[in-house]
């Protein structure tokens, strides 16, 4: 039955990855400047010093003078097999740099995600418990502050305090060079919006669940209140949460951009700075592409996770 | 709605009654306040800068915050406090309009989609859901490189994910409204269906778009910052806060100020929109959860 309802799933997403293919593919097309003057490695003044012949040549070879659905066709043929070209700035290939990123990235957002996660719901039960008290008052200006504060100001102003007033942690660099320690400070920038989000959600259904009268039969079933709140409460207000996590994929994936960037993680969001930054059309494609398939993933993910935390679901 | 023989109320009465309600609560007037203040303060941006903003003074260099030069100066000895208000100018102009471009698209697509349904609906719906699977930051980014940072392809590049955005919310509050009573009555005196859709079905769905709107103002001006400070957004001498921040980081250990002051008005700004998307959520769209 869970197989069946997966199954189902998994081909739904279908469409959207493939929409996602098509755009990276459209964003390549958009760009200014004749690719085969890019693969051969001058730029826009070196367009008249080449021979029409060699033009010809490598427009032939790359396949470009083709009509754009053949190309497109064969673009995606190849990018299905994880074949996304030959970078025309570094000459490596494209999937490689990508695939090689993708683990950094991965890491980053596993630690944010879990870590948010882990203070988002703490924040949120401790608001709801203490409703209208000052623990709640507390709570919620920390979610509305987390919520605010822009990612990348906030990895600047982490770095200013732990990197140079308190030097604990190293400002920049990757986990080879420094160990699991160059991962903190980058996972706490990423990590404080998205737990206040939690935060908030989590407060607001744990509140709904709390007027419900099943909270009231616990409680004179002589439960103790940590029983009722985490063990009653909890589950039954973990829905509304667990889709928000779920939902932080892309805002995630957005905040690593910039923290990669300005922690010099060499991850995804790095390279696709370096990749614009180059004007390397081939490394944003990949990117782009590469980003929006996890996001497809883990939409997928979220739903078989609330299939199997809520069973209602499942029919 | 507890008393059956309650007249049920139209779009804009019940939206001004709404707005009342919010004003009534002490933290919604401060947000609003907030909000105007921030507004304003862009607005007269010019005649309160003490200095032009791109005056140049390389012997004041990195001053400290002085009477002179209330947040100091910048590597060039630029004035920051001017470049602080004239940036608000900018970050909320881009907002501004980019939403408001935003809205006006995507409210028509998510609307036409909603109340057409079927086929069409499906087909807009996979669309948007495309464009939602890339984060709002990557997108813009890699539009911007390929079409260049100038202040309309930002603003091009910022709008396609908020035109998704407003496309989804319209789209499920004109599915809420369409089975009503009052739609299937207009169909009988034989409305046309524009007539029906912009003209009785939406304004009794502007509660959730003006929400929606408020917190992507926010969002719009993060995301703009973001972008600058990237360096793909607003490029120089224009100043922009994400771009001030980006090149304060530079001066970071000893003249933090140049990131701090634009950073805190970024910040300020967040908290503004976000405090007012919350209070106008709570009076406008009940229903509605987290958008974004």
């Amino acid at each position: 039955m869970l197989t069946t309802v997966l199954v189902r799933r998994l081909l739904f997403s279908i469409p959207t990855i493939l929409g996602v293919a098509t755009l990276a593919f459209i964003l390549g097309h958009l760009s200014p400047g004749d690719p085969a003057i890019a693969a051969m490695g001058l730029d826009l003044e070196g367009y008249s010093t080449v021979e029409p012949g060699e033009l010809e040549r490598v427009r032939e070879e790359l396949g470009l003078n083709k009509p754009v659905v053949v190309q497109y066709v064969q673009w995606l043929g190849k990018a299905i097999q994880g074949d996304f070209g030959t970078s025309y700035v570094s000459s490596s290939e494209v999937a490689d740099l990508v695939f090689a990123a993708l683990p950094t990235t991965m890491l980053l957002l596993i630690m944010t995600m879990s870590s948010a996660t882990v203070i988002g719901i703490a924040l949120g039960i401790i608001s709801a418990v203490n409703q209208g008290k000052t623990g709640d008052y507390i709570a919620r200006m920390i979610a509305i502050i987390g919520v605010s504060t822009p990612t990348f100001w906030f990895a600047i102003i982490l770095i200013l305090m732990f990197a140079f007033v308190f030097p604990i942690f190293p400002v920049t660099g990757s986990i080879d060079e420094h160990g699991f320690i160059a991962m903190v400070l980058p996972t706490a920038a990423i990590a404080l919006h998205p737990a206040a989000l939690i935060a908030r959600m989590m407060r607001s259904s744990m509140l709904e669940v709390l007027s419900h009268d099943m909270v009231r039969t616990a409680t004179a079933k002589g439960l103790s209140r940590w029983r009722v709140f985490m063990v009653h409460a909890l589950r039954n207000a973990i829905n509304p949460v667990i889709t928000v996590i779920g939902f932080q994929f892309a805002n995630l994936m957005g905040g690593a951009v910039a923290v990669e960037f300005i922690f010099s993680l060499p991850g995804l969001g790095s390279l696709l700075i370096e990749g614009i930054y180059e004007k390397d059309i081939l490394v944003i494609q990949g990117a782009v592409l590469v980003i929006g398939v996890a996001f497809a993933l883990s939409n997928l993910l979220v739903d078989v996770l609330y299939m199997m935390v809520d069973p209602r679901i499942r029919v | 709605m507890s008393d059956v023989r309650e007249m049920p109320k139209g779009g804009w009465v019940l939206f001004k009654e709404s707005f009342k309600r919010f004003l009534s609560f002490k933290l919604n007037r401060m947000s609003l306040g907030l909000t105007v203040f921030l507004l304003s303060l862009a607005l007269a941006a010019p005649w309160l800068a003490p200095f032009p903003y791109d005056q140049v003074n390389p012997s004041l260099g990195l001053t400290a915050p002085s009477w002179d030069h209330l947040m100091g100066t910048d590597n060039a000895g630029r004035d920051i406090l001017s470049r602080v208000l004239i940036g608000a100018q900018t970050s909320l102009s881009i907002g501004i309009i980019t939403v408001v471009f935003g809205l006006i698209i995507g409210v028509f697509i998510g609307a036409l989609s909603g109340y057409v349904g079927g086929m069409v609906d499906e087909v807009i719906m996979r669309i948007v859901e495309v464009f939602m699977s890339i984060p709002g930051i990557v997108m813009a980014l890699a539009l911007v490189s390929v079409l260049g940072p100038s202040p309309p392809f930002i603003i091009l590049a910022l709008s396609i994910r908020r035109i998704t955005q407003f496309s989804r919310v319209a789209r499920g509050a004109v599915l809420s409204v369409k089975t009503q009573d009052y739609v299937t009555a207009c169909h009988a005196i034989g409305m046309s269906n524009m007539r029906i859709v912009f003209g009785h079905v939406l304004p009794n769905c502007i509660g959730p778009i003006i929400v929606l709107a408020t917190v992507l103002l926010g969002n719009v001006i993060l995301t703009e910052s973001t972008l600058s400070f990237l360096g793909m957004g607003i490029q120089e001498p224009t100043p922009s806060w994400g771009t001030m921040i980006a090149q304060g980081n530079e001066f970071l250990t000893f003249a933090p100020w140049l990131s701090i002051f634009p950073g805190a008005f970024l910040f300020l700004t967040m908290i503004a929109f976000n405090l007012l998307g919350d209070g106008l959520r709570d009076h406008l769209d009940p229903r509605g959860g987290s958008v974004v």
